[in-house]
Order: C-alpha cells, then structure tokens, then sequence
C-alpha cells in the first residue's frame, strides 16, 4: 500500500514524533500496521476491551486510544474522521460510554472557547464604545493632575510665539480701560489659582481669546465693535471662564490623544509640556466645544454680576452678533448660534437678584476715539 | 525536489532543487535567486477569503509566492528576513505542526497550510497572536526562527515548561496551557519571564534561541529618536 498513513503511534520505543502506521477498524478491536517497519506486514491487533479512550492535541480534535502492550503503554492518535466515525460505530456498549463522554468534552471546549471569544469581542467593543463616549471624564480626570505652573508654562509659549506676528498696543486709555474691565472681573473670584496677563493687539478682527494659564489676548476690533464697557467686559468674563475651567487644556488633551491622557493619569507628565509646546500655534486655534461655551457663557454671566457689571452688555453683544451672522463675523465658527446664547443668557440674567451697577471710571467714547485714530480705513467705514 | 541548507548558521540559505513542472511555495519576498527556467507567480494560498484572513488574522503575508519551474529543472534560493536558522523536515501526511506566523519559509506544493485559531488565553497571552498556521499534508516543509532552532521530543504525558515568544512550531498532538511563570503575579513580572507556555506530549516542540520581542525592545535604546 502507498497510501497516506492514517494515524500515529506514541511509546516508549518509537521517536518523540510518533510512528505513523495505518489503523483499521475491525469487529474486534484495532488493526494496526506500521510504516517502514522491517516486516511490514505484520499487524497487531488490540481488542476494543484493553482500550481506553480520551480526547487530545492542541485542538482538542483527536481521538486518543491508550492500551499497555508488552509492558509499555501505547498512545495511538486518530485524527481522520472517517476513522473516528468507524470506531465509535463498532465500538462495544463498555466503550460508548466513555467515547460519547469525550466527544461530549470535545463539544464544551469548543463552546466554551466560542463563548470566551464571542465574549471578550463584545467587551472590546464595549470598551471602544466607553472611550469614544467616556473620553470626556477621562479628560477631565487627567486634567484636573496637572499643576497650574505647568498649564501657565504652556499659555506662556503659546502666547509668545503668537504675539510674534502682532502689533501689541502697550499703552494708551484702550489699555487702561481693560485691565481696569479685567481686574474688576478677576477682584471678584473667589479662588485664585492664575494669575491673569491681558495684551491688546492692533487687529480689526472682532475677538478675545484664552490661553491656558490666564494669558488673555484682547483685539482692538472688539473694543471699536463694543457699544460700551459692558460688553467688553462681557466677553472677557466668558474668556477668563475657559481659563478657570480650563477649557484649553481639556482640548489640547483631545487633540494629543488618549495616550496623553492615560500617560498623565499614570503619572508621566513630564512630556507634556514638550508636546504642547510642538503644538505651539496649534494650541491658538484650538476651538472650544458647544458646551464649554455655554459654560463660559453662564459662568461669565455670573462674575459679571458679582463684579456688579450690569449683564445687558454681555447680552446686547451677543444678539448684535446674531445680526451679523453668516459668516462675516470670523469668531463664532464653532461657538453656538448667538442668537440662542443671547436668549440664554436673558433668562439666566432674569434669575440674578437686582442689584445697582457700579460705573467704571473711564470714558468709553474717548477709548473709541482713541483707537479710532488706529483704525483701519475699512473698519472705519462701519 | 531536493533541497540543503547553505551556510547553515546565523544567515543561512536554502537551495531547492525542482525537477521540471514541479512547484514550492515560499513566503513572499522570500526569494534570493533563481534559475531562468523558475517562473515567479503570486498565488493566494486557500483562495482570496483565506489569504485575506491570513494577513489580517496571523498577520501573515497576503500572498505566498509559488515558484514553477514551468521552463524546464532549475533551482531556487530562499532564504527569511531576519537571522537565524533554518529547518526542513519531511510532512508523512500524519504529523501536523501548528506554526506561529513568523516561521514558515517554503514548502512544496503538497504542503497544506490553513490559519488558525487559538483559544481565548493562548491567543492573549500565549505570545503567538489570536492566530497561528497550521501545516500539514506531505512533502518538505522549511521553518526558520530567529536564533538557532531547538528541538525538544516529548512522550506521552511528558511535560516541559518553555517562554511563550521562543516557540516556533509543535506538533498537533501536543497540548499547551499557559500559566505564570512564578507561583505569584509580582515574581511571575519581576523574574522577566511573565507567561510561560507548559507542553504536554507526545510530539516534539521546536523553539527559537532567540526572543524577537525582547530583541526588540533591546535595540529600540540605540535607535536615535528623530526630530
């Protein structure tokens, strides 16, 4: 015969990978005949009663047969199917029983090994599910772990490489009127943990932003668009909110990535600071989400009405900014539409005791004329 | 088909023989040489769906190259990526090995080769992947590791402890479970070896001398970090 052999053969006298032999089912027992063996047609015969079953390899998918011949255990593996079949089928009743016990075993390992994987998917996927939606807490989690020093360090840079590019106002009565807007905003905190650099910059661009660490950049086109302090004042109450709830943290943290914030949860935060600063310029355009504008909004809303500020300027300013809206105003791409901040903002007005304004010491319309002499012919024409 | 190993060692190579019309197929890029009778064709091994699963599930090549000498006898040398040593052992059509996914170099045409899975804690922790190759059928199959390869025969019931990255290929008659390799969590990490895979016979157990991922790790330190 020059078929394939069908099995192989285990014991002490035959070599670790088994000797392959040709078996044959019979109405009593096993018939087998090895390959290559000097009298190759001798067949040993084992009955079915000297035999024990199991099952066996790495699959778990062969039918061991154990017998102890000569004194020396014999391990035959089965693994065609066909074969398999044969000797359950003439197997005697003392057999059955511990042959459909194995394949019973077979079937639970090969269930329970679908289940574990069936399982462990759905918990990955289940996982994946939990990031995408519980990356926020996480967020939060790591940034409440990094010192203020740190986040200022990084404001700093930032900011230094952006005014770069700027034209800085240093003095003047524009000047003096925010920082005094600024400080009776800041006067009013009840913790302090920054402390917060205001810089006005020459554009016509009708904004202010945050950075983190409580470096706040004013642009002249906010305070020439501004009807009055109020609503300076306004805008830079939803400013210093992004910095106390650190905001800009929380964005560079979603811009790094998870591993940025699992690296800092851990406890490696040294590298953060590297990271951002390779952001750099990145960090100022960094949009702020839905609800951390609301948040500002809110919050700064309610440190206007401690610095005794009245709120209709915040609010003013807002639904002026809703006119306008349709792309000419650049600043409030990702902010929510103004027109619901500002009915917002209304009702959250309405909610705060009444209370009588203290008036700033300046004069709002010499600060327009100041700057008006700065202004660019375009803005003028407004 | 007749094949050697040349210059066996560290960078070894290895030299088949195909008589006329006969077939190997190797890993991809596995190539070095060839005579001009030797023509190279691209197949996927078990049809599109099967080559697809290959490289995605053991990360396997997508493709295995078949080299025919479709032009008259020649011979082809093959030889892996990385260093180390090479293996050819004859398949008898019972003997099959399961193979973790960097071993396999070539095999004759007769040589079946299928992916795989592991059981749930052998695929996480055995080191080898979710998937493994399973070869079998007859003919010569060659297996190269990274370091030297070490056979290990097992009898019946006889057990050995080996570290899960050194494995290379076993018998399918071999059984495995993983376990730590100390009796506590913290001496299990602390002693380096971390898992460890405990073989159970009959069959035999070949094991790479070196640890891919731990030599990894090593010369990461040289790499100069770009700017």
């Amino acid at each position: 015969m020059t078929s394939i052999p069908n099995a192989l053969c285990f014991g002490q006298e035959f070599p670790a990978t088994g000797a392959p032999c040709f078996v044959e089912v019979t109405a009593t027992g096993l018939a087998i005949r090895f390959v290559g063996a000097s009298d190759e047609d001798k067949v040993e015969s084992v009955s079915f009663s000297s035999l024990t079953v199991s099952a066996g390899g790495f699959d778990h998918d062969q039918l061991v047969v154990k017998w102890v011949a000569d004194r020396s255990e014999r391990t035959l593996y089965l693994r065609e199917s066909g074969l398999i079949r044969a000797f359950r089928q003439a197997a005697p009743p003392e057999l059955t029983k511990p042959l459909e016990h194995t394949v019973e075993q077979v079937r639970r390992v090969r269930h329970r090994r679908r289940t574990a994987l069936l399982v462990t998917g759905g918990v990955l996927a289940g996982l994946l599910l939990a990031l995408w939606f519980g990356s926020d807490t996480l967020v939060e989690m790591a940034v409440a772990r990094i010192p203020v020093e740190w986040e200022q360090k990084i404001g700093e840079s930032a900011e230094k490489e952006f005014l770069a590019g700027q034209t800085v106002i240093h003095e003047g009565p524009a000047v003096t009127a925010v920082q005094e807007i600024t400080s009776r905003l800041t006067d009013r905190l009840q913790d302090k943990p920054y402390k917060f650099h205001v810089t006005v910059v020459k554009s016509d661009v009708v904004n202010a932003f945050a950075l983190p660490g409580g470096y706040v950049v004013v642009f002249t086109g906010l305070l020439t668009k501004a009807e009055g302090p109020e609503e300076v004042a306004g805008v830079l109450g939803h400013e210093l909110n992004h910095v106390l709830k650190r905001h800009g943290l929380e964005r560079i943290m979603k811009t790094l990535g998870l591993v940025a914030v699992v690296t800092i949860l851990i406890g490696d935060q040294q590298g953060l600071i590297g990271l951002a600063k390779e952001l750099g310029v990145e960090l100022l355009t960094l949009k702020f989400g839905r609800e951390q504008e609301t948040e500002a909004d809110v919050e700064g809303l309610k440190l206007l009405h401690r610095a005794k500020i009245p709120p209709d300027g915040m609010i003013r300013f807002f639904e002026r900014l809703s006119e306008q809206e349709g792309g000419r105003v650049e600043w409030l791409s990702t902010h929510p539409m103004s027109a619901g901040r500002a009915a917002r903002l209304k009702a959250e007005a309405a909610a705060l005791s009444k209370q009588a304004p203290e008036p700033f010491t300046f004069d709002w319309q010499k600060i327009h004329e100041s700057l008006g002499a700065a202004q660019l012919p375009a803005a003028k024409a407004e | 088909m007749k094949s050697e190993i040349l210059y066996p060692g560290a960078f070894p190579m290895v030299r088949v023989e195909l008589t006329a019309g006969e077939t190997i197929k190797a890993e991809s890029g596995a190539m070095v040489g060839a005579s001009p009778t030797i023509d190279v064709e691209s197949k996927m091994e078990g049809g599109f769906l099967g080559a697809l699963s290959r490289k995605l599930l053991t990360g396997e090549k997508f493709f295995f190259q078949t080299l025919r000498a479709s032009r008259g006898p020649g011979e082809v040398l093959l030889a892996p990526t990385v260093p180390g040593e090479i293996v050819i052992m004859e398949l008898d059509g019972v003997n099959e090995y399961m193979v973790q996914k960097d071993g396999f170099l070539a095999g004759a045409e007769s040589v079946k080769i299928e992916s795989r899975m592991q059981s749930l804690s052998r695929g996480l922790l055995g080191g080898e992947g979710f998937f493994i190759l399973k070869i079998g059928g007859t003919g010569p199959l060659i297996l190269n590791s990274f370091g030297a390869i070490h056979k290990i025969d097992l009898k019946p019931d006889q057990e050995y402890i080996v570290d899960n990255s050194h494995l290379v290929a076993w018998s399918a008659t071999t059984s495995y479970n993983i376990e730590k390799a100390a009796s506590g969590w913290v001496a299990s990490f602390t002693s380096g070896e971390g898992f460890v895979c405990r073989f159970r016979g009959p069959g035999v157990v070949y094991i790479q001398t070196r640890n891919p991922g731990g030599f990894g790790n090593w010369i990461r330190q040289f790499i100069p970090v770009s700017e």
